[in-house]
């Protein structure tokens, strides 16, 4: 446990091990606002369930008083059993009547309830949906997919299961105790006052125990995700333990974390165990006051038998919330450290946020101008782009290079808002970019960013991904555009074949063209393309290079790339080095200066000359460090 | 493939059916096979088990002792004043006589001494019991896991080609986890029939009638509680089939937020995700109609017998055929007598689950793929020369598509071979089959002459250092991570070896220098900083061959400077195969094999084979365009 701590705290995510419960459930009074009338009138029907409960034992002592006064007269032979047998109708009569009642409310009181939690549970999941798609890169660099997941599963179950359980128990609880409480002392105050002595140190008891069984449960959850990361990494390295012969030295590994997870499992049990024989036998002194002072009432005649008998249900009654306790305590912490874990992911502001004004022209021309283009990730000590300065004429062909890091992507994220640049940085047709709409900017500017991404569906889905009415028409022309024909003719199914886990996948390069295809179906006035060649070989990239350009003639296409073969096509190239325009101008300009742009060429080359080179980014970055 | 198949069988793949491994398993309830195989692994724990049943039972008797000390010592023998009716009391009565007699107390109060007594030996036995259950079910589940484990450590490369790990990961993990409910839930079941039974014969010597009226109630409870399952395990089913939905739609919308984001898809997919959470939120609400009827039924019933018992059993207390404290003895059992089958309800579907986990694990036990071991190994001489020889060699990973054909290559003693080709060219495979990851057949492997399928794999792996591409880090340091190939090497070997590849110099930039400890998977070293390291690991382990995938990924040029560096000193003295993706490394190499679709198509010197013009010089000028 203390080690995940440290962890989760290394990563940046402080986790409050606050255990009042009271702060962070209060985020969820919305929904009790939400849900106000079916609430309450759950409440009400489980409070006159227990209402009936407290019923039974009393007819139970009719009966047993009635018994017991006629049995004399019956073995006096005053009373015919049979006609004494008539008063014992009434209270058996009455028990199945409470039944009955008690059985319809129950079930509609638990239904009404759990109902709200999976409601609640259903509201939660779309806010957090909804509030997800909000978020830029920034919050999903920080919040790892799988954290994400987590909390969006576990936590909503946790909010369920607190509302559906956790609160209803208590609510039980409360109830029923109350109830026993008020019928013992209108029985018989003494006796009720003297029964319910033990009941403190039970309860303190059971507080202190929840409280070291979360611990323990938190250590034995650690322990289970421990096994599991031993276990995954093996096999995820299973060559290499083969490789080395490592089968023996791994075993005894996985052995001694074994051990540790049962070792930790068995000390939870054995607190479990002895807190369900150490309650019940603390409870056991209630019964004992019953048996010893409630009899010698019973003897004295200041009690009668009936009384005696309806206290042992009362005190089950009352002690029954003593024991659950813990459970309770439990399912509070439980249902406290979820809806924190949620509020955290739905209380982080999204970092681009939709402001548009008026003046924002609808139709985009495509002329891009920045003014002192600045931008520092948060937490980062220096800028990613620094005082950037550049306009592109509407219909220009304008290649970004530079080696890894100097901020290209970090400059076309902000031309579709990914990230948002400052104020009076980055103006479209002579309008800041914050200004637009972000629906209108996007639509418009299209960036094919460098990681492909395709969604588990069928490929025409995911290349129509903009606009799901696409017509096959346009699909096929973007396939063609995309230099993606012959790989989609061979698919049996064709458009229709299904992408990802459980259907087929794509190779590097098919997955960038695909994903290239979705960006040019959409024939927008700019297009931005961020390096998405890489996986894509030199011939296929000219030609799907050569149509696009002719496609383009008159709008505005940004790309990255590294190949200066690519880049001499442009118009201008733009060299980025640091954050900052280090060199700007055309091909043959550029390679009539000396710098970095021509020294990339001569490299290129020479590696050409010596062959089996790639055209990656090795070779980029390692330019970057002589110059 | 069993041990003794003889090496040729083994180019015909035998078809196996990894599916099994992603298919949902439909199980039943109850599977004697299964469940006697299990047993197998509690049978060393037997006698903790017994104790632990004894213990219950103990406890079982004594939970039924409590309210006869209120009924029939309290409330017959003193205070409704005694009539002489015989009944079964389990000799609390003369207990508390001779009680009161040893101590002079009052006979209430000595019968108040008895209860606690008895409480206090209940609690011991039921605590104990519970500790000696979890004892032996948690020994058996570690030994199991063991056995699963190891028995997954020993497949081959082709299982795990063929498998998601993850799949295979569960069993070990969640499987055998959900075996402890099934394990500890038979203690449950003795725990709650023992007082059921001791409950019933002890209910029916007092009072036949009322307790076979009594009993009608079972029928109604079993039929309520065998629907419910039937019908509820439909529902659960569906739920968790729109819950898998939710989740995977979820997922592939975070990771594919950008897209998502640039293509304006928010409303659609959230309308989208909307339908199935709508969807999930109708089956609970099924779910809970039917929990919430069944379980206030449940919780009713018992109460339902009061009525019964006090028209009945107080009909014949009026008779004086029974006793008052017998009645309010059936009032305090009623809710014993539902209880065993509401716990068989309860433990149905974990009974249900756990066959499914045994059937998982089970079928990864008995997943026997193994590759070729000779019954009588060959020996190797202490020092090897380190001469490779590959003859005639066909290899394919699956049934009817070669990667390798034919294949002849020799390498000679402290040779360095570069083998280039293009992707699917079979280089790689021919360091899988190396390190003897694989049976291959046709055609053999001699090392000094000595055929590798007549050697133990592990043996072979000792001689010939592999890297490969993907090098794995081991959680631990730095430390155990460059000596895990020759566990006896001393530190100053070790940073020796680290210092020869230049990885010393990173290592002791690192915040503990060797004890550094190394998150699984490496993920807090550099692509670079994992090659030198692999490449210590190999230089301290110090084999007499070593076959090396060199990595491709991109890698900043002072530590590439440095890798290369790293490599002449791992090679140089060495036999030494190398999937070369680097001019220089091809430049240093002794000779240059380039493999085409799984033959050898050139073999020479790197200028020999420019000078050829074949099919090295066209990959060499593959990118030549100008």
């Amino acid at each position: 446990m203390d080690r995940r701590l440290s962890e989760v705290a290394g990563e940046g995510r402080p986790e409050t091990t606050d255990l009042s419960p009271r702060s962070p459930l209060r985020r969820l009074w919305t929904y009790h606002t939400r849900y106000r009338l079916p609430f309450w009138g759950s409440v009400t029907l489980l409070l006159s369930a227990r209402s009936l409960d407290a019923l039974i034992p009393l007819f139970l002592r009719d009966s047993i008083d009635a018994i017991h006064a006629a049995q004399p007269r019956i073995s006096a032979g005053d009373l015919m059993a049979s006609d004494a047998q008539s008063m014992l109708l009434l209270p058996a009569l009455g028990i199945l009547a409470c039944v009955i009642v008690r059985l319809v409310a129950l079930a509609n009181a638990r239904r009404i309830i759990r109902r709200i939690a999976v409601y609640v549970a259903y509201d939660l999941r779309k806010r957090v949906y909804s509030h997800l798609q909000l978020q830029g890169p920034g919050f999903f660099a920080r919040n790892p997919t799988g954290d994400l997941m987590a909390r969006a599963i576990n936590d909503i179950a946790l909010v369920r299961e607190f509302i559906g359980s956790g609160l209803r128990t208590m609510l039980v609880n409360i109830t029923i105790a109350a109830v026993g409480v008020i019928a013992m002392i209108s029985l018989a105050p003494v006796l009720t006052a003297v029964l319910l002595l033990p009941l403190l140190p039970i309860g303190i008891v059971g507080w202190f125990a929840a409280r070291r069984v979360f611990e323990r449960s938190m250590r034995v959850q650690q322990g289970f995700s421990d096994l599991s990361e031993q276990v995954q990494g093996n096999l995820y390295g299973i060559r290499t333990v083969q490789a080395l012969v490592q089968e023996q030295n791994e075993i005894r590994r996985f052995d001694a974390v074994s051990d540790e997870y049962n070792t930790r499992f068995q000390a939870l049990v054995r607190l479990n165990s002895f807190i369900s024989a150490i309650m019940p036998w603390m409870a056991a002194f209630s019964t004992v006051i019953i048996l010893g002072y409630g009899g010698s009432l019973v003897r004295d005649g200041t009690l009668s038998l009936g009384t005696f008998t309806a206290f042992f249900s009362y005190v089950g009654m009352v002690l029954w919330p003593v024991r659950e306790i813990g459970q309770m305590v439990t399912l509070w912490q439980r249902g406290a450290s979820g809806t924190q874990r949620l509020f955290q992911i739905l209380d982080s502001m999204p970092e681009v946020v939709d402001s548009p004004k008026a003046e924002a022209p609808v139709q985009i021309r495509g002329e891009l101008s920045l003014r002192g283009l600045s931008y520092r990730y948060p937490g980062i000590g220096h800028d990613a782009l620094s005082g950037v300065d550049l306009t592109v004429q509407t219909g220009e062909i304008i290649a970004i290079m530079g080696r890894v890091g100097a901020g290209k992507t970090t400059l076309l994220n902000c031309f579709v808002r990914l990230l948002d640049p400052p104020v009076g940085t980055l103006w479209i047709d002579g309008v800041d970019i914050r200004d637009y709409p972000l629906e209108q900017l996007r639509r418009q500017i299209v960036l094919v960013p460098q990681d492909p991404f395709l969604f588990a569906e069928l490929l025409r889905h995911n290349l129509s991904y903009d606009d799901p009415a696409r017509s096959d028409e346009e699909i096929w022309e973007a396939v063609e555009d995309a230099d993606l024909l012959t790989t989609v003719k061979s698919f049996e199914e064709e458009l229709d074949t299904l992408v990802g886990e459980r259907g087929v996948t794509l190779s590097g390069g098919q997955k960038q063209r695909s994903t290239l295809a979705l960006g040019l179906i959409r024939n927008s006035p700019v297009l931005i393309l961020d390096d998405c060649f890489s996986a894509v070989d030199t011939q296929t990239e000219e030609q799907i290079l050569e149509r696009l350009f002719a496609a383009r003639r008159g709008r505005t296409t940004l790309l990255v790339t590294n190949r200066v073969s690519t880049a001499r096509h442009a118009d201008r190239i733009v060299v980025i080095d640091e954050g900052e325009i280090s060199q700007l101008g055309s091909h043959e300009a550029l390679m009539a200066s000396e710098g970095w742009y021509a020294e990339l060429d001569r490299i290129q080359k020479l590696k050409l000359q010596a062959g089996l080179h790639e055209a990656n980014t090795t070779e980029v970055s390692s330019l970057g460090t002589q110059t | 493939m069993s041990a003794d198949t003889s090496p040729s069988a083994s180019t015909t793949v035998l078809k196996r059916d990894y599916g099994v491994f992603d298919a949902e398993i439909a199980g039943k309830a109850l599977d004697a096979q299964l469940l006697k195989r299990l047993f197998q692994w509690v049978r060393p724990h037997r006698r903790t088990m017994t104790i632990s049943i004894v213990l219950v039972v103990i406890a079982s008797i004594l939970a039924i002792v409590m309210p006869i000390i209120v009924s029939r010592v309290v409330i017959d023998g003193l205070l409704a004043g005694g009539q002489p009716v015989a009944m079964p009391d389990f000799g609390m009565n003369s207990l508390t006589h001779q009680l009161a007699a040893l101590t002079g107390l009052d006979m209430i109060v000595a019968a108040c001494l008895l209860y606690l007594l008895v409480v206090s030996l209940w609690a011991i036995s039921a605590h104990y019991h519970r500790v000696y259950l979890t004892t032996a079910v948690l020994g058996a589940l570690r030994d199991l896991r063991h056995d699963l484990f190891t028995h997954l450590e020993t497949r081959p490369a082709s299982f795990y080609d063929r498998v998601a790990i993850g799949r295979v990961m569960t069993r070990v993990t969640n499987d055998v986890e959900q075996l402890f409910q099934l394990l500890s839930g038979f203690g449950v079941l003795i725990g709650e029939f023992t007082p059921f039974i001791v409950a019933i014969v002890l209910m029916f010597t007092i009072n036949a009638e009322l307790t076979g009226t009594l009993l009608l109630a079972l029928p109604i409870v079993a039929v309520a509680t065998i629907l419910y399952r039937r019908v509820t395990r439909m529902v659960y089913r569906n739920i968790r089939q729109s819950v898998s939905q939710l989740n995977q739609n979820l997922q592939e919308n975070i990771s594919g937020m950008p897209v998502v984001q640039l293509n304006r898809r928010e409303h659609h997919n959230l309308a989208r995700y909307t339908q199935i959470n709508q969807l999930n939120r109708n089956e609970e609400n099924h779910a809970i109609r039917l929990e919430t009827w069944y379980g206030a039924f449940m919780d009713n019933i018992g109460a339902a017998g009061m009525g019964v018992i006090i028209w009945m059993g107080g009909g014949d207390a009026l008779q004086g055929t029974v006793t008052l404290g017998s009645v309010i003895l059936f009032t305090q059992f009623v809710d014993m007598l539902v209880r065993p089958i509401v716990v068989v309800g309860e433990q149905y579907n974990v009974l249900f689950r756990s066959m499914a986990s045994a059937e998982r694990i089970f079928q990864a036990l008995d997943w026997d793929e193994s590759i070729h071991e000779p019954r009588q190994p060959a020996t190797l001489p202490a020092d090897l020369r380190g001469e490779i020889e590959i003859r005639h060699l066909n290899f394919g990973y699956a049934r009817d598509n070669l990667v390798l054909r034919d294949l002849s290559l020799h390498i000679r003693p402290g040779e360095k071979l570069a083998v280039v080709g293009p992707t699917g060219s079979g280089k790689s495979t021919i360091i899988r089959l190396l390190a003897r990851f694989y049976d291959f057949a046709p055609g053999s492997i001699f090392m000094d002459g000595v055929d590798l399928m007549d050697l133990p794999s592990a043996v072979v792996r000792k001689r010939i250092g592999i890297v490969l591409q993907d090098f794995h880090v081991f959680a631990g340091t730095v430390h155990d991570n460059i000596s895990i190939g020759n566990p006896d090497i001393s530190r100053a070997q070790i940073e020796q070896a680290a210092r020869h590849v230049h990885a010393h110099e990173f290592i002791e930039r690192l915040p503990q220098g060797y004890d550094t400890p190394l998150v699984e998977r490496g993920r807090n070293l550099s692509q670079g900083q994992r090659q030198l390291l692999a490449f210590a690991r190999v230089l301290a382990a110090d084999p007499e061959i070593l076959v090396l995938d060199e990595a491709t990924a991109s890698i900043d040029t002072e530590t590439e400077q440095l890798i290369q560096d790293a490599l002449h000193v791992l090679t140089s003295g060495r036999t030494s195969i190398i999937i070369a993706h680097r001019l220089q490394t091809i430049q240093e190499a002794d000779r240059v094999a380039v493999l085409e679709r799984g033959q050898l198509r050139e073999l020479g010197t790197h200028a020999e084979l420019l000078a050829l013009g074949g099919t090295y010089a066209r990959l060499y000028a593959l990118q030549f365009q100008e």
